[in-house]
């Protein structure tokens, strides 16, 4: 039964390899990343056997999972508020250097941002958005509140808004996010999004004073903790009716920061401003002569 | 079992179910160790006996918790005091009974009362409390309400009350013991919660630490009674001779003044008191105060020595006696006759005198005990110091001593712990037979701790507390490592463990010097316990505020500390406990060594097994404070190499033991770090509270049991099967202990 199998040639093992690596298979298919690393991934860390090493439970708690998050999701007849406004914060502390995701922790989140934002104007084309850092203890507004995609993803993109460095002030800024916010008319909603990957905060003063102030603005706190569970985080989040997440690989986080794209329900429906005026210019008769710029 | 699986409501609903089935009512006695635990015990009956209530039953029922005048009493000015001693004596000063006589013939306010004890006094000895369950906060707003006081009506009450709850030293300590429960029935049920260090409070309430300045304050007192005795003789002399034909013809201080407050209660257990009349030699007040005199100088004497005495009772009486010519029996007595003395005098700031009761009971108790028992004076603090510091320890070697009486007593004793392991040792280390050894199951809905066993640093150096490595250069930056690694990936709170004081100022200096802390305070503030209960409590006070806000805080700490015993580090206190090193005794005290040779010899209890069993129950401990219920989560840490073996591992807990998988037994800081990491990203998920509230065993489930139960026992009894008694039925039959542990 051995048959003799004829010494494969060595060329062809080589051909093999070679076209293995041909193509773009060099790149991961999310563009990050190269295939030989890809291997090192650990998937399997997603799936848990259960007792009789089966994994048929494993996938369909999966499952059930996703099925119960879109019942969730779809099932609840609420009242969403259509223009937001919403400041995305990121860390951009040393703790984003750590490399647990890949490429690495900074990288993934500016990249996912990126992504967010997009996304973001896309589903929410009455919406402005502004984005705000934290590092060597301060937080810097990169900009303002705005309805212009690219203007947010450059401003993401500068060489000078990549490099983490210090500790991370997360009441600074909640509080420049939340002054930024103040003006705002009253007919859309508030909010904050806070991709945060360290576990400590910097705080020039009491953070649970922040919180307050931010509960009278109504404003809504949501975050994302990229390594561990937070108490101050969760906390935040529970008390302005926000939601917190801790990520648990990169898809995850993705899904984690993708569930804040639609609007979230309102929590009390304003009866005052039901409707409001849009997209017309109000016509104003003026008594004085008055110089038109344009 | 970590504390929050539900483990005390379990054990009261069980008891207070059969107590209530049954018309004798049999009492409850719950003996837990701190006094937040009383009150959380209380907290429970309360949440029982409502649950009872809205079954629709309807019950006369009492439960009190009893502590001490500290945290009950409510007077404006003696409630103040931040002593126990202090608030003791101020009580004393104003419900005294000759005081209370001294201000009947006089004008209200002359002489200072308390209202709430007058009030209580006064009232009809029936007024009772409404039935409900008082913790101690209801036990004092209802007191200040009711104009009563709530120390007194307590005690008053503990005849009435179905369910009481107190500390366990009102059982063990014959001191308090006597005063406390001594009208306790025979047929109440005794349970030990919290019982896996009771064989170290059995021996030290019969030891006792005689040092220079105690003896210096005693010879003060013993000028003060002279004095008070002299100026008695010129003004009442008939007092002192009432007193002394008292004596002569042996009535008891207690049958007569048995409602009475005692002022000093005899250190010794009930049985061993002798039942005989004070010897002649002692009977005179000046006669007595002559003896202490001598006998103080005796001591005095014996603290001289500058070498380490190590000798027995015998030997010591037999000491005393060629040089004092003081007797074995008059010191027998000592304590009793102190007591008769100040009562005749009529003294009050009994805490100036403390010092003298100290030395009274002493004379008493190594009086009496010949065997079990050690006297050992140290002359210097430790082996370097110079200047002598002598110190005179009594020490019960023999935890049966103290127990022996309850278990004679109560038919029913429970003794539960949630680390309550190994199970074996506990009988022969307290001498009891037990009728009931239960280890039960529990469920989790998760995984929510990771026992890791470090062994190695990253770079492959072997770790561990023991004695000839601990200071190795290698081993501290390894530890260091795993501090600063695990501060940065664990959030809020982080604990960690030293064997000791001393080591834990060792290494924290070293990895000042290698630059450590000033890394590590990037990640988190640094709290350190100290042996000063107020600046700790300071210490814990901020580290729970870092804890809240963000910051993060690491608290170094002791494993046989406050910290490692009474405080909770639940939820964000405490992500993660960092054992370093096995929390071993010291084993050069001359204490240990003379309780491990006793155990070897008479409980055949080899000296290593019994250190180690020591050293992982207080490790177990430590550990345990992370996880306080279901919802909680939280790493524990085992940094030391010996913590993979097999012999200290199998003496952990057993819930411990079952989370510790074969992956992480054998691991280096970097693989537990990588393993916390993933760890704590899967317990920050949300929680499937649709597990929560449920009851895995409803009303249908039980009957069908108990019909299984049932065709067993049938079928068991036809064939000849002796049928084994399950716990319940052992409270009601079962004459004798119970030992359970309560664990998964």
């Amino acid at each position: 039964m051995a048959a003799r199998r004829p010494p494969v040639p060595a060329e062809d093992v080589e051909i093999n390899i070679m076209d293995d690596d041909d193509g773009n298979q060099l790149r991961g298919a999310s563009g990050q990343g190269y295939s030989w690393e890809e291997e090192y991934k650990r998937s399997w860390d997603v799936l848990q056997e259960d007792e009789q090493g089966s994994l048929q439970g494993a996938v369909a708690s999966i499952q059930q999972q996703l099925k119960r998050r879109r019942l969730y999701r779809d099932s609840a007849t609420v009242q969403r508020g259509i223009i937001r406004h919403v400041y995305l914060g990121i860390d951009m502390s040393s703790a984003m250097v750590e490399l647990d995701l890949k490429p690495s922790r900074l990288e993934c989140t500016l990249t996912l941002a990126e992504q967010f934002i997009n996304e973001y104007f896309d589903q929410n084309p009455l919406s402005q958005l502004g984005v705000v850092l934290t590092r060597r203890g301060v937080a810097e507004k990169i900009t303002e509140l705005s309805g212009n995609p690219t203007e947010h993803i450059e401003a993401i993109r500068k060489k000078d808004n990549r490099l983490p460095d210090g500790e991370p002030s997360l009441q600074n800024l909640l509080d420049l996010a939340r002054t930024s916010l103040h003006h705002v008319p009253s007919h859309g909603s508030r909010e904050i999004l806070v991709l945060y990957g360290s576990l400590t905060t910097c705080d020039p003063g009491n953070i649970l004073d922040t919180i307050s102030q931010l509960k009278e603005d109504t404003i809504r706190v949501s975050m994302i903790g990229l390594s561990a569970e937070v108490q101050i985080c969760r906390t935040i989040c529970k008390e302005t009716n926000g939601s917190y997440g801790v990520v648990l690989n990169e898809p995850h986080y993705k899904d984690l920061l993708f569930e804040n794209v639609p609007p979230p329900p309102l929590a009390v429906a304003k009866s005052n401003s039901n409707l409001i005026r849009m997209g017309f210019p109000g016509s104003k008769v003026f008594e004085h002569v008055a110089l038109c710029a344009w | 079992m970590p504390s929050g699986t539900g483990k005390t409501v379990s054990l009261l609903s069980l008891i207070v179910a059969y107590q209530q089935h049954y018309p004798e009512k049999r009492k409850l006695i719950y003996c837990s160790r701190t006094v937040p635990e009383i009150e959380k015990a209380l907290a429970e009956l309360r949440r029982l006996m409502d649950f009872r209530a809205k079954q629709g039953l309807k019950e006369h029922f009492l439960g009190i918790g009893l502590t001490s005048r500290r945290n009950l009493c409510v007077h404006p000015e003696v409630g103040k005091q931040r002593w126990g001693e202090e608030v003791d004596s101020g009580c004393r000063n104003l419900t005294a009974p000759w005081i209370r006589e001294a201000a009947k013939g006089k004008a209200p306010g002359e002489v200072p009362l308390c209202d709430f004890y007058e009030a209580l006094e006064n009232a009809d000895t029936t007024a009772s409390m409404p039935s409900g369950v008082y913790t101690l906060e209801d036990l004092k707003a209802w007191g200040r309400d009711n104009g009563y006081c709530p120390y007194f009506l307590s005690r008053r009450m503990l005849a009435f009350a179905n369910v009481i709850i107190y500390s366990y030293h009102y059982l063990l300590d014959p001191k308090v013991a006597e005063m406390v429960s001594k009208e306790m029935a025979k047929d109440c049920i005794v349970v030990f919660d919290e019982a896996h260090n009771i064989d170290n409070v059995c021996t030290e309430s019969l030891s006792m630490d005689i040092t220079r300045p105690i003896l210096d304050a005693s010879a003060r007192s013993v000028g003060e009674l002279a004095r008070k005795i002299d100026d008695l003789k010129e003004t009442n002399q008939t007092k002192l001779q009432e007193e002394y034909s008292r004596l002569v013809s042996g009535l008891r201080q207690e049958q007569e003044n048995r409602a009475q407050e005692e002022y000093m209660a005899n250190p010794v257990l009930p049985d061993d008191i002798l039942r005989e009349a004070i010897p002649g030699n002692i009977r005179r007040a000046e006669h007595f105060v002559a003896f202490l005199r001598r006998f103080i100088e005796y001591l005095k004497t014996r603290m001289r020595v500058m070498h380490v005495v190590a000798e027995s009772p015998t030997s010591f009486l037999q000491h005393v006696k060629d040089l004092t010519y003081i007797e074995r029996k008059p010191l027998r007595f000592c304590a009793e006759r102190l007591s008769s003395l100040i009562k005749t005098l009529e003294l009050t700031d009994l805490h100036n005198f403390s010092s003298l009761m100290k030395i009274a009971s002493f004379a008493t108790l190594v009086a009496t005990y010949q065997k079990g028992f050690l006297l050992i004076l140290e002359p210097f603090e430790s082996d370097e110091a110079t200047i002598p510091n002598p110190v005179l320890h009594l020490t019960c070697l023999d935890a049966t001593l103290a127990i022996k009486p309850v278990f004679e007593r109560f038919s029913s004793v429970i003794i539960t712990s949630g680390t309550l392991s190994p199970m074996e040792l506990y009988p022969t280390l307290l001498g009891f037979q037990p009728v009931v050894t239960e280890s039960y199951q529990m469920t989790l809905t998760r995984t929510c701790f990771l026992p890791l066993t470090i062994t190695r640093g990253s770079d492959q150096v072997a770790i561990s507390s023991k004695f000839e490595v601990r200071n190795d250069l290698a081993v501290v930056r390894n530890f260091g490592n795993i501090l600063l690694e695990y501060a940065k990936i664990v959030p809020d709170g982080l604990v960690c463990f030293f064997p000791s004081y001393l080591y834990m100022e060792s290494i924290v200096a070293s990895w000042n010097d290698l630059g450590m802390l000033q890394d590590l305070l990037k990640y988190k503030l640094i709290f350190i316990e100290t042996p000063d209960a107020a600046e700790t409590s300071l210490a814990l006070e901020n580290y729970r505020a870092a804890c809240d806000n963000g910051r993060g805080a690491v608290l170094l700490s002791v494993a046989r500390g406050k910290v490692s015993e009474g405080v909770d580090f639940d939820h964000n206190y405490g992500r993660a406990v960092i054992l370093f090193g096995i929390p071993y005794q010291y084993t050069e005290s001359r204490i240990l060594k003379a309780r491990l040779e006793y155990l070897r010899d008479n409980s055949k209890i080899r000296e290593n097994d019994f250190l180690t069993f020591d050293a992982m129950r207080h490790g177990a401990q430590c550990v345990g404070r992370v996880l306080r219920g279901k919802t909680d989560y939280g790493l524990m840490v085992f940094a030391d190499k010996r913590f993979s073996r097999a012999d200290k591992r199998s003496k952990l807990p057993k819930w411990i033991q079952a989370g510790m998988t074969e992956a992480c037994l054998n691991l280096s800081t970097d693989m537990a770090v990588a393993m916390a990491k993933k760890f704590l990203r899967t317990m920050a998920q949300p929680f499937e509270h649709s597990q929560l509230g449920v009851s895995l065993w409803d009303e249908n489930e039980i009957q069908k049991r108990e019909q299984q139960a049932k065709y067993d026992g049938d079928r068991k009894a036809a064939f000849g099967v002796e049928k084994r008694e399950g716990v319940v039925t052992n409270l009601t039959n079962g004459n004798g202990p119970v030992l359970m542990e309560i664990v998964g």
